[in-house]
């Protein structure tokens, strides 16, 4: 198979997304009063409505319609006054009535938009903007300094319950094939789920993988999921196609299951883009189906074929009245809106004076984001001068070792942000080079000591002390009269010598800067 | 045969029986007890009764002595002392809940019915429950799985239905006041064929939760009485909003309030349409012309009314309905309760055979109807349509009200026949053609017997009509009506004092056999609770262990896979 690059030279992919969050933060399910609460021991937290016992009626979670209306205000979404609740038939264990309640074709949020700001090796899979200018557009794309933004379409945000979860016993790896038998919990039965779908706007599997980490970043901060692609409360499915570049025919798509991480989506689109062109190019035929992505043999599978629609017989739920939200309650709904990551990276460009890109970073995480602010309140007066060696530990050396140490949480290392603060102080000053500075980051994180303890601690603290870097200048230009000569006879390169000197007999400790110019002087 | 107690209990009105409790002329527990007894002595011969509650109605028994003792009956509720029965689709927890289906044989309720709460609430003794037509799809109880009930009036004859136990109970003094069900007209038709007061509500009037449903934006619960004024006291007992039924509404009507105000200045409406409807038979239609002229001499101005789009209410309930019920009755799949065909190594075998095998013929017909109703394609046919139509019907009852208080109409186009008798599904649909507009609409109906037919000398009803949560007007109008004909009687052959009918004696089970140890469920204890579904194996006593092949139906959250 060729690789992503060299197919999308020839190739433009079509993405669209599906999008499922499970609003974790409620307390109660979405049509009965039982808990919510991932990890109990199996069907500890049903009921006659979530089991589907005969006679069992649905009463909806106003707190659920709450989260979904957020979540389509955040993604710039209409918010439909009128919508309701439809039944989806299909029979299968996990699905106690044997019909999902979701809704229809009118969903709760309509008609939204994420922009994307796609920067750095993200950008590079985007072959097609050559020749565009800066602030310059073509389709849903923008041209900018350090990449692009894409505009990218969200058809609806709708409610729906999720299903109870099987469990496979005597077949491999949990699998249905091969099984003796098959266990069902219900504790997941009637989870508030909301389902989010995307325009068929994405071209790369980064702008995939950005999206899904935007979104994220937006339910984040609404507060209304945990977003746990491990735990499985924000999933995604893939709906990739390949047409030749100039096309304006779609072509066959698959539909791309089990990309449980922002790596596994990114890797198991790129897989399959690159699939679906070697049996394109080869003459094969693309089909309609449903594929599995394999992240430990890095492929997908085939998991089903859909010859024909499926015939959900979706029909409006009797048992559950229609919506008729009023604009009172939709603004009231709005009032409680957060401060969203775009609003917030805009505030750090505004008030810190970041630059763009340090910005967006800086908000990819809440976390990060929150320390930032931390420090820069720590700050006070010198906030505008520090705001951008903060951004520069947060977004380089804090992100960089979070990733290393693997779910890790920042509030639980032993970098606070009156350490970190005190860490950009030291080198701001002079204390230490930058060079110290990466040493010290690295004794804070392992030892849990103040940077200005470490610094004491190792005697690495630069001297700046004009006294003592004379005496160690005037020795050095003692020991080197020859050296003096040259110099003032015009060979003033050899000041380099004359630092490094200085340095060797402080150290390292010495203020380069400082030697420099002391030199300078006396040399002069 | 022995004669029946002194005192028939079950054969008394509410405000009679309460009276002697008040007076300690007898117990609760004596009610409780006699009644019993005279269900077990006598049910054999119309087979009501699906199953007795004894442990159940004496504790609701030892509440109300209590509140006797206290010298307080009035804080038991509007029903203390007053022997109760339930149609078998609304659960009672502890007890079975089979809607006489052999898919639910031995399907024992976790929870309790708000319906059943709020009457158990209001100080009703439960006797036990009751047999209906298979998930309420019928006009006759011939489709429940555990045998036909019987026309207290004639044994050779159907009671209708689907609520016919609740209204053969009633008819044959098995109980003072039931509840049954109501899709297209199984409270009113029955009622009218066993000669008892027979009320569906207005939509919404009372809640639907822990009631199986069959179509859940038609089903409405409603109770069967003697007495115009027992009928009030019921829907004073489970009228008003529900928190765990979003469909339902607040009443604050009292409605027994108005029932001493006469028609005197009414409006009452005459559909014509109604009355030369073909396949009405003329004593039926007699009847209606005979409770008119009596409305009439009482006071009410009887005025005609059109209802355009009536006549399409069958073709939509026959959309609706099904559509409904084909989704509704999805959840049994043998997996977590209900029947559950042995020996399946896949999963889809097991489905089909469960329910090939648990439902009825008339269950399988409205599942495939409604299954192809909904499927792509013919959906925008059918079910669009259906709906357009039930907005058309509902803004002709809607303006028709803009000229009348109540509308006077037939309930059954004829009075009840025989088993056997209506064989073609069609035929027997046409049993509702006068009711079934009104769960299309939602407004509330009741049938209000008149005495007997000319011809065949059987109960006839007449059906009264209210405006949407206005059901006191048909209420008032009942009420008049009962000042010309009396209160409904017993049926003669279970008339007190009678000798006992040939057969009678049968040993009907009791859910304590099934459920030792059950408690009050609901509102009676402290709180609800939810456990496991108990499981019982009476079905060999139901006579169905030969049709299910000895299965053992159990509660399985294990089901067959592999491929």
């Amino acid at each position: 198979m060729r690789k992503l690059e060299e197919v999308l030279q020839d190739w433009e992919a079509v993405i669209g997304l599906e999008i499922h969050a499970e609003l974790t933060t409620l307390d109660t399910k979405m049509f009965c009063g039982c808990k919510l609460e991932f990890g109990a021991e199996p069907n500890t937290h049903t009921c006659p409505v979530c089991l589907g016992m005969p006679g069992a009626l649905p009463v909806p979670n106003r707190a659920a319609i709450e989260s979904i209306v957020l979540a389509g205000l955040a993604t710039n979404c209409d918010i439909e006054k009128h919508s309701m609740f439809y039944r989806k038939t299909y029979m299968y264990p996990d699905m106690s009535k044997n019909y999902q309640t979701t809704q229809g074709p009118v969903a709760f949020c309509m008609r939204g938009h994420l922009d994307l700001d796609v920067d750095g090796a993200a950008a590079k899979e985007r072959i097609d903007l050559e020749g565009l200018e800066v602030g310059e557009s073509r389709g849903n794309v923008t041209r900018t300094a350090d990449g692009y933004t894409a505009h990218v379409g969200i058809t609806r945000i709708h409610m729906e319950e999720d299903a109870g979860k099987m469990v496979h016993i005597g077949g491999g790896e949990g699998r249905i094939a091969g099984a003796t038998h098959s266990l069902v919990d219900y504790n997941r039965a009637g989870t508030p789920l909301t389902e989010l779908v995307t325009e068929p706007d994405l071209r790369t599997p980064e702008e995939a993988r950005l999206f899904m980490q935007k979104l994220r970043q937006v339910y984040l901060a609404l507060g209304i999921s945990d977003c746990s692609m491990e735990e499985g409360s924000m999933r995604c499915d893939g709906n990739v196609s390949l047409r030749r570049r100039g096309a304006k025919e779609f072509g066959v798509k698959t539909e791309l299951k089990n990309m449980n991480s922002f790596k596994n989506l990114h890797d198991g689109l790129a897989y399959e883009i690159c699939r679906q062109a070697e049996v394109l190019e080869e003459g094969g035929q693309i089909f309609q189906e449903t594929r599995h992505w394999d992240p430990s043999k890095k492929r997908t599978i085939v998991m089903r074929v859909k010859e024909t629609a499926d015939d959900y017989r979706l029909f409006p739920d009797p048992d559950l009245a229609p919506y008729v939200l009023t604009d009172e309650w939709i603004d009231s709904v709005r009032a409680k809106l957060p401060e969203l990551p775009d609003q917030k990276a805009a505030r750090f460009e505004d008030v810190f004076g970041l630059s763009a890109y340090d910005a967006r970073h800086l908000v990819e995480h809440r976390e990060t984001a929150d320390f930032f602010e931390v420090c820069m309140e720590l700050a006070g007066g010198d906030a505008a001068k520090l705001a951008k060696p903060v951004a520069n530990l947060v977004i380089n050396d804090v992100t960089a070792y979070l990733n290393a140490a693997d779910g890790v949480a920042l509030a639980d290392t032993s970098l606070t942000p009156a350490r970190a603060l005190e860490l950009v102080r030291l080198q701001a000053e002079d204390a230490i080079s930058s060079k110290q500075a990466k040493e010290v980051f690295a004794a804070v994180l392992d030892e849990d000591k103040d940077p200005a303890a470490i610094v004491e601690e190792r005697g690495m603290k630069q001297v700046s002390d004009t006294g003592a870097i004379e005496a160690v200048i005037d020795a050095v230009l003692a020991a080197n009269p020859d050296k003096v000569a040259q110099y003032q006879g015009g060979k003033t390169g050899l000041i380099g010598f004359f630092v490094g000197q200085c340095m060797k007999e402080m150290r390292g400790q010495g203020n380069p800067k400082l030697i420099n110019e002391l030199l300078v002087k006396k040399l002069g | 045969m022995a004669a029946a107690t002194e005192r028939v209990f079950a054969c008394m009105g509410v405000r009679d029986i309460q009276i002697g409790l008040a007076a300690r002329e007898f117990s609760a527990r004596e009610v409780a007890e006699a009644s019993l007894a005279r269900v077990h002595a006598l049910d054999g011969a119309t087979h009501a009764y699906l199953e007795t509650t004894e442990q159940l109605a004496f504790k609701a028994a030892a509440r109300v002595d209590a509140a006797v003792a206290a010298d307080d009956l009035t804080a038991c509720g509007p029903l203390a002392g007053v022997p109760v029965a339930f149609k078998d689709n609304m659960n009672l927890e502890g007890a079975h809940t089979t809607c006489s289906s052999a898919m639910l044989a031995n399907y024992v309720s976790p929870f309790t019915a708000t319906c059943v709460a709020r009457t158990l609430e209001a100080g009703g003794i439960p006797l036990g429950k009751l047999n209906m037509d298979e998930f309420a799809f019928g006009s006759s109880t011939e489709t429940s799985a555990f045998g036909p009930t019987r026309n207290p009036w004639d044994l050779a004859r159907v009671p209708g239905g689907s609520s016919g136990g609740s209204a053969a109970a009633v008819a044959a003094g098995l109980a003072t006041v039931t509840l049954g069900s109501d899709t297209g007209g199984s409270i009113r038709q029955p009622g009218s064929f066993c000669g008892t007061v027979a009320l569906k509500p207005t939509y919404g009037v009372v809640s639907r939760y822990g009631v199986v449903a069959f179509g859940s934006s038609l089903d409405q619960v409603g109770p069967f009485t003697r007495s115009v004024e027992d009928a009030a006291y019921a829907l004073n007992a489970i009228a008003g909003r529900d928190a765990l039924d979003c469909t339902s509404q607040a009443v604050d009507t009292d409605f027994t309030a108005n029932l001493a105000d006469g028609v005197r200045g009414m409006r009452i409406g005459v559909v014509p349409a109604f009355m030369e409807a073909k396949g009405l038979t003329p004593e039926v239609k007699a009847k209606v012309e005979e409770a008119a002229e009596h409305l009439r001499a009482l006071g009410a101005d009887i005025v005609e009314v059109e209802l355009p789009n009536a006549q399409a209410a069958m073709s939509a309930y026959y959309v609706l309905g099904p559509c409904e019920a084909f989704s509704n009755l999805a959840r049994f799949d043998s997996v977590r309760y209900g029947y559950c065909d042995p020996g399946h190594k896949d999963l889809g075998s097991q489905y089909e055979a469960s329910r090939a095998k648990g439902f009825g013929p008339e269950a399988c017909r409205r599942i495939m109807l409604g299954s192809y109703l909904l499927s792509a394609g013919v959906y925008d046919r059918y079910y669009y349509p259906a709906q357009q139509v039930r907005t058309l019907i509902t803004q002709d009852y809607a303006s028709a009200y803009e000229q009348v208080d109540c509308i006077l109409a037939p309930v059954a186009p004829r009075t009840s026949f025989a088993f056997g008798e209506v064989s073609d599904p069609t035929d027997m649909y046409l049993s509702d053609m006068f009711t079934i507009s009104i769960n299309i609409a939602g407004n509330g109906g009741m049938s209000m017997p008149v005495g007997l037919g000319a011809e065949t000398q059987l109960p006839v009803g007449v059906q009264l009509i209210s405006p949407q949560f206005k059901d006191e007007n048909m209420l008032r109008v009942a009420a008049a009506l009962e000042t010309v004909y009396g209160p409904a009687p017993v049926a003669p052959a279970f008339a007190p004092g009678q000798p006992y009918p040939e057969g009678s004696m049968v040993d009907i089970p009791d859910a304590a056999d099934a459920v030792p140890g059950v408690d009050l469920p609901g509102l009676l204890t402290a709180e609800g609770s939810f456990g496991v579904a108990h499981q019982a194996s009476s079905a060999a006593q139901r006579g169905l262990s030969e049709r299910l092949g000895n299965a053992e139906a159990a509660p399985s959250q294990v089901e067959k896979a592999g491929e």
